[in-house]
């Protein structure tokens, strides 16, 4: 099957507050691939998630998602577009006076508003794929962090994006829903044809997951190359990072 | 000095301007065909009518009563002994009507709702739950700002026709005890009083104060960029900008009447 390109940054620059900058990022994903923005703190990988997902404009070079500039198209293109991507914040972002379930059934009943039988069964399906279906019926303020992430991945999922991203995905989950994690990127979400990227800002075995890691300090590329030829990068990020 | 007050006149037109735009673009919602979104800010309203409007009638009823019982008390001990007892139904449905229903229930509400809606939307930003919101296309003004606006502008009109009756007729059953009035004919002179003139000012200003209310209070929410301690600071400003508007509407509209 032929590749196809779903998102695409070229020579994009940008900056947000003093410490978040991306300089001159060029970058290509493919359908189906599992990519990875690694890098420490204020390398530049949430600013660069976000250009991606279109929730930030670059100050130059060009974003396109899913053939899509977002900066450059209407507002009702937008929308669509928004529809067929599924973002995760660093923080769960869970909309605290719904339930889990509303808060997972809210952009499907936003933007589709299909029979309430189906919003049931589609919402109990990705709270099942994050293996959080047993509080369905919390509210926020009643979830672990680790609880609160998976459910927003739900949430990002219900929709059946082409893209998803997910920001410092580390953050909050433990062993087992590492591995949780590790099992949808190679089965389900990889068999769906799911576009997923992701930042880490530390090493860990989903690393192993991933079909390419793009390496970033102060906001520039320093490389884009399978996991398993990242530590033998040239670059001075590499070694401490690895060690750690 | 001229910089700083050529500064602040900047500063004021673009927020005038911005306050403005919200209020537009909440109504152009409130009128658009599509159906996109529709039930979820429809359970918005009704929890915004049940927390703005239900849950205020005791603060709100007892208070009409206290104002209602000070005016009627004032006002029917006062103007007999200076001949004038034939216009104390003209004065309480001019104060309370026309004057004290609409802008003190305004004031409640501010208290009350404003400053839940502000610190709400205000704790929204600082948890991404708006980022989130927008990520998934789910429009701000259809999902969050529209909803607060109805049941404002809802809750506000029910609320001062509770008020007005409140301190109208239960204010004057307190003072009862002190006066020397017959019911049957305070109230038909208070039906005589009242013009559709007073019942048409009450209503502009009600619709005028929720309005004023669910704009500038969610206007001040969404400005909140990131941290916690933004929060109670623009709750603070939306409740001085708030009151302060509220009182040059009711000037403005009810000069208007006279003029």
């Amino acid at each position: 099957m032929r590749p196809e390109t779903v998102l695409e940054l070229a020579h994009v620059s940008a900056s947000k507050g003093d410490h978040m900058r991306v300089e001159n990022l060029s970058l290509t994903v493919q359908r189906g691939e599992a990519v990875a923005f690694v890098g420490s703190n204020a390398s530049g990988k949430s600013l660069a998630l976000k250009l991606c997902a279109g929730l930030e404009t670059p100050a130059s070079g060009t974003v396109r998602v899913l053939g899509v500039d977002p900066s450059q198209a209407s507002d009702e293109a937008v929308l669509n577009l928004r529809q067929r991507l599924g973002v995760v914040f660093d923080k769960p972002a869970l909309i605290s006076n719904m339930t889990v379930f509303n808060n997972v059934a809210l952009p499907l009943r936003y933007h589709l508003a299909p029979p309430e039988d189906e919003v049931q069964d589609r919402v109990m399906a990705r709270l099942a794929e994050c293996g959080v279906e047993d509080v369905r019926d919390q509210f926020p303020v009643d979830l672990t962090l680790g609880d609160a992430r998976l459910v927003a991945i739900a949430r990002a999922r219900v929709m059946d994006p082409d893209l998803l991203f997910i920001d410092e995905l580390l953050i909050g989950l433990d062993a087992d829903d590492l591995v949780r994690i590790r099992g949808l990127l190679a089965g389900p979400w990889r068999e769906q044809g799911l576009t997923v990227v992701i930042t880490l800002n530390a090493p860990t075995t989903l690393f192993g997951s991933m079909d390419r890691l793009v390496l970033l300090r102060d906001g520039r590329l320093v490389a884009a190359c399978p996991p398993e030829e990242a530590a033998r990068v040239k670059d001075p990020m590499v070694p401490d990072f690895f060690a750690s | 000095m001229i910089a700083w007050a050529g500064r602040k006149a900047v500063e004021g037109v673009a927020y005038a301007a911005d306050v403005l735009y919200l209020t537009y673009l909440a109504f152009k919602e409130l009128f658009s065909p599509t159906r996109r979104g529709r039930g979820d800010p429809f359970r918005v309203i009704t929890r915004q009518i049940l927390f703005t409007g239900v849950d205020a009638l005791p603060v709100v009823g007892a208070i009409a009563l206290i104002i209602g019982l000070i005016i009627i008390l004032q006002a029917g001990t006062t103007l007999p002994k200076v001949g004038a007892g034939a216009l104390l139904a003209k004065i309480i449905v001019l104060t309370v009507v026309r004057e004290l229903g609409p802008l003190i229930t305004a004031f409640i509400l501010v208290w009350r709702s404003g400053t839940a809606m502000c610190t709400e939307l205000g704790n929204m930003r600082v948890g991404q739950e708006i980022a989130a919101l927008e990520a998934m296309g789910i429009s701000l003004i259809r999902f969050l700002i529209t909803p607060r606006l109805v049941g404002a502008i809802v809750a506000m009109i029910c609320l001062t026709v509770y008020f007005d009756l409140m301190a109208i007729v239960g204010g004057f059953l307190l003072a009862k005890v002190n006066l020397n009035i017959p019911t049957a004919a305070y109230l038909g002179e208070i039906g005589k009083s009242l013009s559709i003139a007073d019942i048409l000012i009450t209503v502009i200003k009600s619709v005028l104060f929720g309005v004023t209310i669910a704009v500038l209070c969610c206007h001040h929410g969404l400005s909140v960029v990131a941290a916690t301690t933004e929060v109670p600071q623009q709750t603070t400003r939306a409740m001085l900008n708030t009151v302060t508007v509220c009182l040059v509407l009711d000037l403005i509209v009810s000069a208007s009447f006279y003029l």
